[in-house]
């Protein structure tokens, strides 16, 4: 003969417990398969970001909007005023639409200012972009300048 | 007996057209100009031009270049040499004796009369000079007299010739039943020929008769005897009856005889042959001598898109066409006579591959399509969206060194462009037009274009933009 097993009362209570939750915990997620999820901000916060001719003592020199191929190397400067964890930035440096360099930098918490640069030629006159992204692509930022004789 | 079938399968409604109207218009042209000197001349000119063509095809340069020549200022000599006769056509004649008429064979000219006073004057021994003009306008070759416009009567000539008359030394002019003008003055001859008995009124009649085809009655004051000058020739004329039948003829009235409207309807029927063949010959010569190919280069016309479409590329923009046809017709092609259009009515979204068929093809008359290259065109669409883009300066120059180009801000910072969806996908940033920066100093602010490819793109709004600027002076460094 046999018996129903009595169920514990705490089990009985767990599994109500996800029952209840389990919808509101997937609700963000989508829902179709073929849909890609959207990428998550890694939670970094950009503080100054400018694009000058020297970062001195991780300080931004000579901020501006123009700078001539003669100076050979351009520098862009991030500070991110909020850090969670240690994580990664990109500078992604385009001539008109064209990716010339993509700069991966280490970001660490809880704060952190970083740099980069790139090699001017006389063939890289013309209008620049910087964009500045999270690790998951995310651009937080773009700046624009020009490349001048 | 293939090509022949071929060839009436390939005449048009057209051809027929064009064939049945010129045949008319040199038919016309015959009925117009028969029996003047425009015609015969028409007609050697004509020689010379088959001769041209002749010449051309045994490959005799010097023969065919002087024939040339002559066909070519032909125009010209036509114009120039038969004005008169041309005027007097036209002038005669109203649209409806020039477009369609045929010439009634009758006149008004009372010939009778005429005849019987050039006899009486010629019985008393009255010098008379008496101008029947034909077809050719005398307003150049006769000098004018008095105008008198009297209606023809034997009295009226009798008194305008009496030696007492001012006016009686002058020929007198006869259109219709009016005696138009007297006392005119008739161009003398210079023939040497000429026999001693005739006297000045002769030479004059004589003078007249061989520069136009007036027919003049002359009677002499000395002998009394009566003479008539036509087609330089002067003929002495024993009476009235033969003279009649000079003027008669002159007038065109024929004799009504069975035999003479015979000829005339062979004369007619002939000139209508012969219009026609002319015809015939110079249609054959233009339009079926297939014996030349050319190629000629044509734009595609990409026509009929949905409007919510954008072309986005085209695999040819041009297709080369491979005509047939005579040489002069593919000579005398002007590039805008050739079209490709291509519908793209049924064109879906992405990729569409359309043969190039002869519908698509405009074609002048008489040439004939060979060949297509390439004969398919791939064409792709895409659907027409909207994105608003940043709009970026795009600095050029240089500035002295001790300055920087401190801060820019463009009004307005971004512009909202249409486009292909898939062309708009790829652009990030609209640019502007080059902007200088040699001579920015401080602040201000510049309006400057915008730099689009509108054969892709379009603006939403205007494509100005103000950039403000500021220039500052370097801070030094450490």
């Amino acid at each position: 003969m046999v018996t129903p097993m009595k169920t514990p009362v705490f089990l009985r209570n767990a599994a109500l417990l996800i029952a209840f939750l389990l919808p509101a915990m997937t609700a963000g997620q989508p829902s179709g398969s073929g849909q890609l999820a959207a990428p998550q901000s890694t939670g970094l916060v950009l503080g100054e970001s400018t694009v000058c001719e020297e970062v001195r003592n991780g300080i931004p020199e000579q901020a501006a909007v123009a700078f001539s191929v003669d100076l050979k190397r351009v520098y862009c400067y991030t500070d991110f005023k909020k850090v969670p964890e240690k994580s990664f930035a990109y500078h992604n440096w385009y001539l008109r639409d064209n990716l010339k360099a993509s700069i991966k930098l280490t970001v660490r918490p809880p704060r952190w200012s970083t740099y980069s640069s790139i090699q001017l030629r006389d063939s890289d006159k013309g209008p620049w972009r910087v964009e500045i992204t999270d690790e998951e692509g995310i651009i937080l930022k773009t700046l624009r300048f020009s490349v001048i004789d | 007996m293939t090509s022949l079938t071929h060839f009436f399968a390939n005449i048009r409604w057209q051809d027929v057209l064009d064939i049945v109207l010129n045949s008319y218009v040199f038919f016309r042209f015959y009925i117009l100009f028969r029996g003047t000197n425009v015609l015969r001349v028409l007609f050697g000119l004509a020689c010379i031009w088959f001769a041209q063509r002749l010449a051309v095809s045994l490959g005799l340069i010097v023969s065919s270049w002087i024939s040339q020549e002559i066909t070519a200022a032909a125009a010209l000599i036509v114009v120039v040499i038969f004005r008169n006769e041309i005027r007097g056509v036209l002038q005669t004649k109203n649209i409806r004796g020039i477009l369609w008429e045929l010439p009634k064979r009758s006149t008004t000219t009372p010939i009778e009369v005429i005849a019987e006073s050039a006899f009486k004057l010629a019985r008393k021994h009255i010098g008379a000079l008496i101008v029947v003009p034909g077809r050719e306008d005398l307003e150049e070759i006769v000098q004018h007299g008095l105008k008198w416009q009297g209606t023809v009567s034997s009295e009226m000539i009798v008194s305008i010739f009496w030696p007492d008359n001012p006016v009686h030394d002058g020929a007198a002019v006869v259109r219709g039943d009016r005696i138009w003008e007297v006392g005119c003055i008739l161009p003398l001859s210079v023939r040497k020929d000429i026999p001693s008995n005739y006297g000045t009124r002769h030479r004059a009649a004589l003078g007249l008769a061989e520069t136009s085809d007036a027919l003049v009655i002359v009677v002499s004051e000395e002998s009394g005897a009566v003479a008539l000058a036509k087609d330089s020739r002067i003929t002495r004329i024993q009476d009235p009856e033969t003279l009649e039948k000079h003027l008669k003829e002159h007038a065109g009235q024929r004799l009504g005889s069975r035999s003479d409207l015979m000829n005339e309807k062979i004369e007619l029927g002939l000139a209508i042959f012969l219009s026609a063949a002319f015809t015939l010959g110079i249609w054959f010569s233009i339009t079926r001598g297939f014996d030349t190919l050319a190629s000629f280069e044509v734009p595609v016309e990409y026509r009929n898109r949905d409007p919510a479409q954008q072309i986005v590329n085209t695999s040819a923009n041009t297709v080369k066409l491979q005509l047939s046809g005579s040489r002069s017709l593919l000579d005398a092609i002007n590039p805008n006579q050739l079209r490709v259009r291509v519908d793209l009515g049924k064109a879906a979204t992405g990729s569409n591959s359309y043969t190039i068929t002869r519908e698509d093809i405009t074609l002048p008359p008489g040439v004939i399509l060979k060949d297509v290259q390439p004969p398919m065109v791939d064409v792709d669409l895409d659907i027409t969206a909207q994105k608003e883009l940043p709009i970026q300066a795009d600095f050029v120059g240089k500035l002295p060194d001790d300055r920087i180009l401190a801060q820019v801000r463009l009004e307005p910072s971004t512009v909202t462009v249409i486009g292909a969806s898939g062309f708009l996908d790829k652009l990030s940033t609209i640019y502007t037009e080059k902007i200088p920066v040699a001579g920015l100093e401080g602040s201000g602010t510049i309006e400057v274009g915008l730099v689009i490819n509108p054969a892709k793109l379009n603006l939403a709004a205007g494509n100005r933009v103000t950039v403000y600027y500021t220039v500052l002076k370097k801070t030094s460094q450490k």
